[in-house]
């Protein structure tokens, strides 16, 4: 009995041992686990630190439909922004003056933009031009915004003169600008100083250029192109008013009107001449200064016109939009010196006052808001969702009258009346659909009559072109 | 008639000077290592008050924390630091050298090597060491777990290594070879490496993570008076590095900030009497001889190598801690 009694309590002891055995080592396999658990979390915690301390410094990569592909510190002080315009037309004259030639296919804009921003304040822009089969520099400047009203920017860019002519390409109505722009600068290489008061109310530019001519730019000046092609620099300003651009008026908020101008006192030469040809709607030249050439056979040669003296240009502008419709107006003044050794008359001299003036009207039919730069379509355009993007309707009027000076003098004038018109009217309608904020399809049709132009003091024949273009932009 | 005039003539000149009498407000930003965070605030209300009473102008001092390492490259990359305070003079080599934001001769400029304070490096286990660590061999046995930062991104890391090294340097039959052998093994150890120590720290205390946190002495006093001698205690290793952590003026950010002066003086005070109390009191070692003497029985003495064991911060941070080096050879995330 007592051995029984003692073999039992020996059992129970030392399987109360084994069982504080067990229960101490799955004490310490838990404490283990508890310990792997909290290692884990803790490097949970950890990570979650640096990804948060990261975020102040990781550049931003952004792809929109506004502003392109764009990188951009974690600050915003610093961005590259990629964009790219590309523009195909189709032009097709149905009438019998314009030659079959000029019917075409034509890569119209081929440009990639490489544009930014340092340290939050020096803006810059590089834009090459591969359309037409060349490359040029559109625009290459560097702006630096020390104050809203203090901006200095250097390099190749538009003057600031011609309304439409500022309006991006990506932002005209109709597919060529009208007639004004071409008596304005397009893109020069100078300085400039401008910037806006008042808060946007009033925006200034002063600037001081090398000089193309009208409806140039310095990658066509000759001998060098983007040089300097005379003895002076054009000086060109422009001031433009926003005035109720704050305002609670809201029919006046849209008005916005201002005056532009270049100077420039500056002699040309008989093969250097310094002055313009104009062209149609249908970009065909309608306008040209007698030019120099060589005596050929029978014929003899002949001394060209060319700019001797001051050339003024003037322009009051302006642009108007109320919700879906807008309206954009403006008047162009050349007065341009030129001097001409005439075979019978000897050297002549005269100052020609040539003048352009155009209306152009926009309405969205599709209820988008109008406005000079940019717009967002309402839809976008999808069979599956029966959504078609935004619908304008656009027409204008626009005339270049050429100085009834520059045709007097028969073989002496300064312009062939046989060839060259002295007044182009034309007007135009046009629908443009914005598929998406970056595709759009657009179909113009141009009528421009003339006066004179044609040989025996006829009128030259009506241009009709019928535009089209299907334009990428982002 | 002339008296009026003299009085006209003294209010004028008093309102002219009216502007200029006006007390200046001027910030400093001081960059500074992980755990330094009690001794800045205590000492910057000091020094304002200081400043104050001595010119005038008011002063409000900023502070950044963080890795020594990671902090010397925030400053190198544009934080517009006009002090550096960081936990070893490697790291602001690196921002004179990289950063050129400074003269690499910084650090003769100030006394004492431009260290106004020292440490060094203790354990700190929980309470009753259960896990019986005595000293730098302990720490490899297995089934120990060690908590340290990464010497990548913390001074204390760095310091914490080297004082590794040097213990196994200094055993019998120590070498290079041995050494490396050594902290590889402790880094076996260790399950998560922090960014700076006061991350360790947290680690250690808060999250109750390891059984040995190898610690600034400061940080482990800090521990022990916020945490309760009843949860952890310190160990004094046999061997131990002292940690000089020094202090600079960021000569290109106060030239163009316009501090010089000041920042100066904010670091120059640290030497002062006062605050050299102020940093025995945040248990940092004091340089002043007659503030350590009134804190002897404070900080516990220990056997210590100095940097210059290791010949100087900069070979020792190309040898151990620079890409391709021993702690990368030696390292392996633990999976």
């Amino acid at each position: 009995m007592r051995i029984a009694a003692a073999i039992s309590a020996t059992l129970l002891l030392a399987a109360g041992a084994a069982r504080a055995d067990d229960v101490s080592e799955l004490r310490e396999r838990l404490e283990a686990q508890e310990q792997k658990i909290r290692v884990l979390e803790r490097k949970l915690e950890l990570q979650d630190e640096a990804t948060k301390a990261a975020v102040p410094n990781t550049p931003v990569v952004r792809a929109s439909p506004q502003q392109g592909f764009r990188i951009q510190s974690a600050d915003g002080a610093n961005v590259v922004r990629l964009r790219g315009v590309l523009q195909f037309d189709g032009r097709y004259f149905p009438d019998d003056v314009t030659p079959e030639t000029a019917d075409t296919w034509i890569l119209r804009r081929v440009r990639p933009i490489l544009e930014g921003t340092l340290n939050g304040i020096y803006d810059f822009r590089f834009t090459p031009d591969f359309a037409g089969g060349r490359a040029i520099v559109q625009d290459a400047y560097i702006a630096a915004r020390l104050k809203p009203w203090a901006v200095v920017t250097a390099g190749k860019f538009k003057v600031p003169v011609g309304l439409e002519r500022l309006q991006s390409a990506t932002d005209l109505r109709f597919i060529e600008r009208a007639l004004p722009t071409s008596l304005v600068p397009n893109r020069d290489l100078g300085l400039q100083f401008g910037g806006d008061i008042a808060g946007g109310l009033v925006n200034y530019s002063v600037g001081y250029f090398n000089g193309v001519s009208d409806g140039g730019s310095s990658d066509g000046n000759a001998p060098t192109p983007d040089a300097e092609n005379d003895t002076k620099g054009d000086w060109a300003a422009r001031v433009f008013l926003q005035p109720f651009l704050n305002s609670d008026n809201f029919a006046l908020r849209g008005l916005g009107f201002g005056v532009a101008g270049t100077f420039v006192d500056s002699t040309g030469s008989a093969t250097t001449t310094l002055l313009p040809s104009y062209r149609t709607p249908g970009q065909q030249t309608f306008f040209s200064y007698r030019a120099t050439t060589a005596a050929s056979g029978t014929t003899p040669a002949v001394n060209g016109t060319f700019a001797d003296g001051e050339r003024l240009r003037w322009t009051p502008q302006a642009y108007y939009s109320i919700g879906s419709f807008s309206a954009l107006g403006e008047y162009v003044n050349v007065s341009q010196d030129v001097t001409r050794a005439t075979p019978t008359a000897g050297l002549r001299s005269a100052t020609l006052d040539h003048n352009a003036w155009q209306l152009q009207l926009a309405w969205f039919a599709t209820g988008e808001d109008e406005s000079f730069r940019g717009f967002t379509p309402g839809s976008v355009f999808s069979l599956e969702n029966h959504t078609w993007g935004a619908l304008e309707l656009v027409a204008r009027y626009h005339e270049l009258d050429i100085d009834d000076d520059t045709f007097v003098g028969g073989t002496d004038s300064f312009a062939n009346p046989d060839s060259a018109a002295s007044k182009a009217s034309a007007w135009g309608v046009g629908v443009n659909w914005y598929l998406s904020q970056n595709y759009r399809w657009s179909e113009n049709y141009d009528v421009t009559s003339f006066a004179g132009g044609a040989p025996g003091g006829a009128d030259r024949p009506d241009e009709k072109a019928v535009f089209t273009r299907f334009a990428l932009q982002f | 008639m002339v008296k009026r005039f003299r009085i006209v003539t003294a209010c004028l000149l008093l309102a002219m000077a009216a502007p200029f009498a006006h007390a200046k407000e001027v910030t400093l930003l001081n960059v500074s290592y992980d755990p330094t965070r009690e001794l800045y605030e205590e000492y910057n209300a000091a020094f304002a008050k200081y400043w104050k009473s001595k010119t005038g102008d008011d002063v409000t001092i900023k502070q950044s924390h963080g890795g020594s390492g990671k902090q010397a490259r925030t400053v190198i990359d544009g934080l517009p630091a006009d002090v550096i305070t960081l936990a070893l003079a490697g790291d602001i080599d690196a921002v004179a050298t990289n950063g050129k934001l400074l003269p690499v001769n910084w650090q003769s400029r100030l006394p004492h090597n431009s260290s106004p304070y020292t440490s060094t490096i203790v354990f700190l286990v929980r309470k009753g060491n259960p896990k019986n660590i005595r000293d730098w061999g302990d720490l490899v046995k297995p089934g120990i777990s060690i908590i340290t930062p990464n010497p990548k991104t913390s001074g204390g890391a760095r310091w914490n290594y080297l004082a590794a090294w040097a213990w196994a340097l200094q055993q019998p039959g120590g070498s290079e070879a041995t050494a490396k052998e050594y902290v590889r093994r402790l880094f076996k150890n260790v399950p998560v490496l922090d960014t700076g120590a006061r991350g360790a720290t947290t680690t250690f205390v808060q999250r109750g993570i390891g059984d040995v946190l190898l610690a600034w002495e400061n940080e482990a006093f800090l521990s022990i008076k916020e945490l309760g001698a009843d949860k952890v205690q310190i160990v004094v290793p046999s061997l131990s590095i002292l940690a000089e952590p020094p202090v600079a003026v960021v000569d290109k950010v106060v030239l163009r900030r316009g501090t010089r002066e000041v920042a100066t003086a904010y670091l120059n005070h640290l030497y002062s009497p006062e605050a050299q109390e102020i940093i025995a009191k945040n248990f940092y070692r004091p340089i002043d001889e007659q503030v350590t003497a009134r804190h002897a029985g404070q900080f516990p003495k220990i056997k210590l190598v100095t940097i210059a064991d290791f010949g100087g911060w900069a070979k020792a941070q190309k040898t151990h801690f620079a890409d391709g080096g021993v702690f990368d050879q030696i390292y392996a995330p633990a999976e």
